[in-house]
Protein backbone atom coordinates (compact mmCIF):
# COMPACT_ATOMS: atom_id res chain seq x y z
CA UNK A 1 0.00 0.00 0.00
CA UNK A 2 0.96 3.31 -0.54
CA UNK A 3 -0.24 6.92 0.38
CA UNK A 4 0.32 10.14 -0.41
CA UNK A 5 -1.34 13.75 0.30
CA UNK A 6 -1.16 17.03 -1.84
CA UNK A 7 -3.03 20.41 -1.20
CA UNK A 8 -4.33 22.38 -4.36
CA UNK A 9 -7.08 25.17 -4.82
CA UNK A 10 -8.35 24.40 -1.07
CA UNK A 11 -8.40 20.95 -1.72
CA UNK A 12 -7.00 18.05 0.21
CA UNK A 13 -5.66 15.15 -2.12
CA UNK A 14 -4.80 11.53 -0.90
CA UNK A 15 -4.06 8.82 -3.30
CA UNK A 16 -3.90 5.43 -1.88
CA UNK A 17 -2.64 2.61 -4.11
CA UNK A 18 -2.36 -1.20 -3.76
CA UNK A 19 -4.05 -3.11 -1.10
CA UNK A 20 -5.54 -1.57 1.92
CA UNK A 21 -5.98 -4.38 4.66
CA UNK A 22 -6.29 -4.67 7.74
CA UNK A 23 -2.39 -4.80 7.96
CA UNK A 24 -2.12 -1.61 6.59
CA UNK A 25 -4.98 0.12 7.54
CA UNK A 26 -3.78 2.08 10.59
CA UNK A 27 -0.96 3.29 8.80
CA UNK A 28 -3.05 5.06 6.15
CA UNK A 29 -5.70 5.95 8.94
CA UNK A 30 -2.68 8.34 10.27
CA UNK A 31 -2.15 9.87 7.21
CA UNK A 32 -6.05 10.36 6.29
CA UNK A 33 -5.79 11.62 10.52
CA UNK A 34 -2.62 14.40 9.71
CA UNK A 35 -4.80 15.74 6.64
CA UNK A 36 -7.86 16.00 9.08
CA UNK A 37 -6.19 17.54 11.53
CA UNK A 38 -5.72 20.81 9.13
CA UNK A 39 -9.12 22.94 8.42
CA UNK A 40 -9.22 20.52 5.20
CA UNK A 41 -13.26 21.14 4.62
CA UNK A 42 -13.11 19.29 1.13
CA UNK A 43 -11.10 16.25 0.67
CA UNK A 44 -10.25 13.67 -2.34
CA UNK A 45 -9.18 10.38 -3.26
CA UNK A 46 -7.82 9.09 -5.90
CA UNK A 47 -8.46 5.70 -5.79
CA UNK A 48 -7.68 4.68 -9.07
CA UNK A 49 -4.41 2.37 -8.41
CA UNK A 50 -6.36 0.88 -5.34
CA UNK A 51 -6.45 -3.08 -6.37
CA UNK A 52 -7.78 -4.72 -3.02
CA UNK A 53 -9.52 -3.24 0.23
CA UNK A 54 -11.61 -5.23 2.78
CA UNK A 55 -13.80 -3.82 5.59
CA UNK A 56 -10.43 -1.75 7.51
CA UNK A 57 -9.72 -0.41 4.59
CA UNK A 58 -13.95 0.85 4.37
CA UNK A 59 -13.43 2.11 8.03
CA UNK A 60 -10.53 4.40 7.34
CA UNK A 61 -12.58 6.23 4.48
CA UNK A 62 -16.29 5.78 6.23
CA UNK A 63 -14.18 7.89 9.42
CA UNK A 64 -12.80 10.45 6.81
CA UNK A 65 -16.45 10.87 5.78
CA UNK A 66 -17.98 11.26 9.13
CA UNK A 67 -15.51 13.49 10.19
CA UNK A 68 -16.03 16.12 6.30
CA UNK A 69 -20.18 15.48 7.66
CA UNK A 70 -19.39 16.67 10.94
CA UNK A 71 -17.47 19.80 9.91
CA UNK A 72 -20.05 20.09 7.09
CA UNK A 73 -17.42 19.76 4.61
CA UNK A 74 -17.56 17.99 1.57
CA UNK A 75 -15.89 14.22 0.68
CA UNK A 76 -15.25 12.22 -2.56
CA UNK A 77 -13.67 9.20 -3.84
CA UNK A 78 -12.81 9.10 -7.05
CA UNK A 79 -11.66 6.47 -9.99
CA UNK A 80 -12.45 2.95 -8.14
CA UNK A 81 -11.34 0.02 -9.86
CA UNK A 82 -14.21 -2.86 -10.79
CA UNK A 83 -13.74 -4.80 -7.42
CA UNK A 84 -13.08 -1.81 -5.00
CA UNK A 85 -16.65 -0.86 -6.51
CA UNK A 86 -17.72 -4.02 -5.86
CA UNK A 87 -17.34 -3.82 -2.34
CA UNK A 88 -18.96 0.23 -2.03
CA UNK A 89 -22.13 -1.49 -3.54
CA UNK A 90 -21.94 -5.06 -1.49
CA UNK A 91 -21.54 -2.58 1.91
CA UNK A 92 -24.05 -0.56 1.18
CA UNK A 93 -21.08 2.29 0.84
CA UNK A 94 -22.27 3.99 -2.27
CA UNK A 95 -25.29 5.33 -1.04
CA UNK A 96 -23.36 6.93 2.27
CA UNK A 97 -20.34 8.35 0.36
CA UNK A 98 -19.89 10.17 -2.85
CA UNK A 99 -18.22 8.49 -5.62
CA UNK A 100 -16.92 10.05 -8.72
CA UNK A 101 -15.83 8.38 -11.85
CA UNK A 102 -12.72 10.30 -12.11
CA UNK A 103 -10.72 12.96 -10.71
CA UNK A 104 -11.45 16.03 -12.61
CA UNK A 105 -15.36 14.89 -11.96
CA UNK A 106 -14.78 14.76 -8.69
CA UNK A 107 -12.83 18.00 -8.40
CA UNK A 108 -16.36 19.45 -10.04
CA UNK A 109 -18.50 17.65 -7.72
CA UNK A 110 -16.47 19.51 -4.67
CA UNK A 111 -16.50 23.10 -6.39
CA UNK B 1 -8.91 -28.32 -13.57
CA UNK B 2 -7.16 -29.85 -10.92
CA UNK B 3 -9.00 -31.80 -8.57
CA UNK B 4 -6.37 -31.83 -5.95
CA UNK B 5 -7.32 -30.04 -2.68
CA UNK B 6 -4.50 -27.56 -1.13
CA UNK B 7 -4.17 -26.81 2.14
CA UNK B 8 -1.43 -24.29 3.92
CA UNK B 9 -0.97 -22.98 7.30
CA UNK B 10 -0.88 -19.34 8.79
CA UNK B 11 0.43 -17.88 11.42
CA UNK B 12 -1.73 -15.52 14.17
CA UNK B 13 -0.18 -12.29 12.68
CA UNK B 14 -1.73 -9.94 10.36
CA UNK B 15 1.20 -9.72 8.40
CA UNK B 16 0.17 -13.20 7.36
CA UNK B 17 -2.79 -11.50 4.84
CA UNK B 18 0.13 -11.77 2.52
CA UNK B 19 0.81 -15.00 2.50
CA UNK B 20 -2.79 -15.87 2.71
CA UNK B 21 -3.05 -13.68 -0.90
CA UNK B 22 -0.36 -15.23 -2.75
CA UNK B 23 -1.31 -18.55 -1.64
CA UNK B 24 -5.10 -18.06 -3.34
CA UNK B 25 -4.22 -16.05 -5.48
CA UNK B 26 -1.47 -18.74 -7.20
CA UNK B 27 -4.16 -21.83 -6.41
CA UNK B 28 -7.03 -19.78 -8.13
CA UNK B 29 -4.45 -19.38 -11.19
CA UNK B 30 -4.07 -23.23 -11.52
CA UNK B 31 -7.84 -23.70 -11.53
CA UNK B 32 -8.08 -20.93 -14.25
CA UNK B 33 -10.58 -18.55 -12.45
CA UNK B 34 -11.48 -15.27 -13.04
CA UNK B 35 -9.65 -12.33 -11.34
CA UNK B 36 -13.35 -11.55 -9.82
CA UNK B 37 -13.61 -14.90 -8.41
CA UNK B 38 -9.96 -14.83 -7.01
CA UNK B 39 -10.71 -11.47 -5.43
CA UNK B 40 -14.33 -12.36 -4.01
CA UNK B 41 -12.40 -15.63 -2.08
CA UNK B 42 -9.48 -13.66 -1.18
CA UNK B 43 -11.67 -10.93 0.72
CA UNK B 44 -13.82 -13.71 2.41
CA UNK B 45 -10.66 -15.19 3.73
CA UNK B 46 -8.78 -12.46 4.17
CA UNK B 47 -12.41 -10.58 6.46
CA UNK B 48 -12.55 -14.05 8.38
CA UNK B 49 -8.56 -14.33 9.00
CA UNK B 50 -8.54 -10.74 10.33
CA UNK B 51 -11.59 -11.53 12.73
CA UNK B 52 -9.94 -14.61 13.98
CA UNK B 53 -7.07 -12.27 14.64
CA UNK B 54 -8.25 -9.57 16.05
CA UNK B 55 -11.11 -11.29 18.68
CA UNK B 56 -10.17 -15.24 18.15
CA UNK B 57 -7.23 -15.90 21.23
CA UNK B 58 -7.13 -14.69 24.53
CA UNK B 59 -3.67 -15.49 25.21
CA UNK B 60 -0.79 -14.00 23.39
CA UNK B 61 0.58 -17.40 22.62
CA UNK B 62 1.43 -17.89 18.58
CA UNK B 63 -1.76 -20.19 16.86
CA UNK B 64 -1.73 -21.83 13.60
CA UNK B 65 -5.32 -20.88 11.25
CA UNK B 66 -5.15 -24.01 8.64
CA UNK B 67 -6.97 -23.46 5.44
CA UNK B 68 -8.03 -26.14 2.57
CA UNK B 69 -9.52 -24.90 -0.69
CA UNK B 70 -11.36 -28.46 -2.34
CA UNK B 71 -12.52 -28.00 -6.01
CA UNK B 72 -15.81 -29.76 -6.15
CA UNK B 73 -17.32 -29.71 -9.36
CA UNK B 74 -18.73 -26.44 -9.42
CA UNK B 75 -18.28 -25.20 -6.35
CA UNK B 76 -14.99 -24.25 -4.47
CA UNK B 77 -15.01 -25.20 -0.78
CA UNK B 78 -12.78 -23.22 1.57
CA UNK B 79 -12.31 -24.49 5.13
CA UNK B 80 -10.69 -22.39 7.87
CA UNK B 81 -10.42 -23.99 11.08
CA UNK B 82 -8.90 -22.05 13.91
CA UNK B 83 -8.57 -23.52 17.81
CA UNK B 84 -9.49 -19.73 18.97
CA UNK B 85 -12.71 -19.08 21.36
CA UNK B 86 -15.88 -20.40 20.22
CA UNK B 87 -17.42 -17.82 17.15
CA UNK B 88 -19.84 -18.44 14.85
CA UNK B 89 -20.06 -15.90 12.34
CA UNK B 90 -23.51 -17.35 10.57
CA UNK B 91 -25.05 -15.91 13.77
CA UNK B 92 -23.73 -12.31 13.82
CA UNK B 93 -26.60 -9.85 12.72
CA UNK B 94 -26.53 -8.59 9.71
CA UNK B 95 -25.88 -4.73 9.91
CA UNK B 96 -28.14 -2.17 8.85
CA UNK B 97 -27.44 -0.77 5.36
CA UNK B 98 -30.31 1.62 5.15
CA UNK B 99 -28.48 4.15 7.40
CA UNK B 100 -26.68 7.31 7.39
CA UNK B 101 -23.67 8.66 7.34
CA UNK B 102 -24.10 9.31 11.09
CA UNK B 103 -25.08 6.32 12.39
CA UNK B 104 -22.97 3.86 10.41
CA UNK B 105 -21.34 1.71 11.84
CA UNK B 106 -18.16 -1.06 10.71
CA UNK B 107 -19.34 -3.56 12.64
CA UNK B 108 -20.35 -6.77 11.39
CA UNK B 109 -19.24 -5.58 7.88
CA UNK B 110 -16.88 -8.28 7.60
CA UNK B 111 -19.02 -11.00 8.16
CA UNK B 112 -21.72 -9.07 6.00
CA UNK B 113 -18.97 -9.10 3.16
CA UNK B 114 -18.42 -13.40 3.39
CA UNK B 115 -21.91 -14.15 3.28
CA UNK B 116 -22.65 -12.12 0.22
CA UNK B 117 -19.53 -12.85 -1.85
CA UNK B 118 -20.24 -16.79 -1.07
CA UNK B 119 -22.91 -19.10 -1.74
CA UNK B 120 -22.91 -21.12 1.25
CA UNK B 121 -21.39 -20.72 4.74
CA UNK B 122 -21.15 -23.05 7.62
CA UNK B 123 -20.44 -23.40 10.93
CA UNK B 124 -19.11 -26.54 13.35
CA UNK B 125 -17.36 -26.45 16.38
CA UNK B 126 -15.47 -29.74 16.78
CA UNK B 127 -14.03 -30.26 20.22
CA UNK B 128 -11.62 -26.88 20.23
CA UNK B 129 -11.96 -26.23 16.70
CA UNK B 130 -13.68 -23.47 14.93
CA UNK B 131 -14.54 -24.88 11.91
CA UNK B 132 -16.03 -22.62 9.09
CA UNK B 133 -16.72 -23.71 5.17
CA UNK B 134 -17.35 -21.67 2.41
CA UNK B 135 -18.68 -22.66 -0.68
CA UNK B 136 -18.33 -20.27 -3.73
CA UNK B 137 -19.87 -21.55 -7.08
CA UNK B 138 -17.15 -21.05 -9.60
CA UNK B 139 -18.89 -21.90 -13.24
CA UNK B 140 -20.88 -18.66 -12.99
CA UNK B 141 -19.90 -16.58 -16.27
CA UNK B 142 -18.26 -13.87 -14.15
CA UNK B 143 -18.08 -16.27 -10.87
CA UNK B 144 -20.12 -13.11 -8.86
Amino acid sequence: MEISRKEEGGIAYVTIKGRLDADNASQAEKTVNSVLEGNADRILFDLGALDYLSSAGLRVLLGAAKEMKRRDGKIVLCSLTEFVKEIFEVSGFEALIPIADSVDSGVKFLS
Amino acid sequence: MPKKKHSFELKSKISELDTLCHEMEKFGRSLGLSKKCIFEINLALDELFTNIISYGFADEKEHSIKITITPQNDMLCLCIEDDGLPFNPVDVEEPDLKRTIEDCKIGGLGIHLIKNLMDEVCYERCGRINKLTLKKNITATDCG
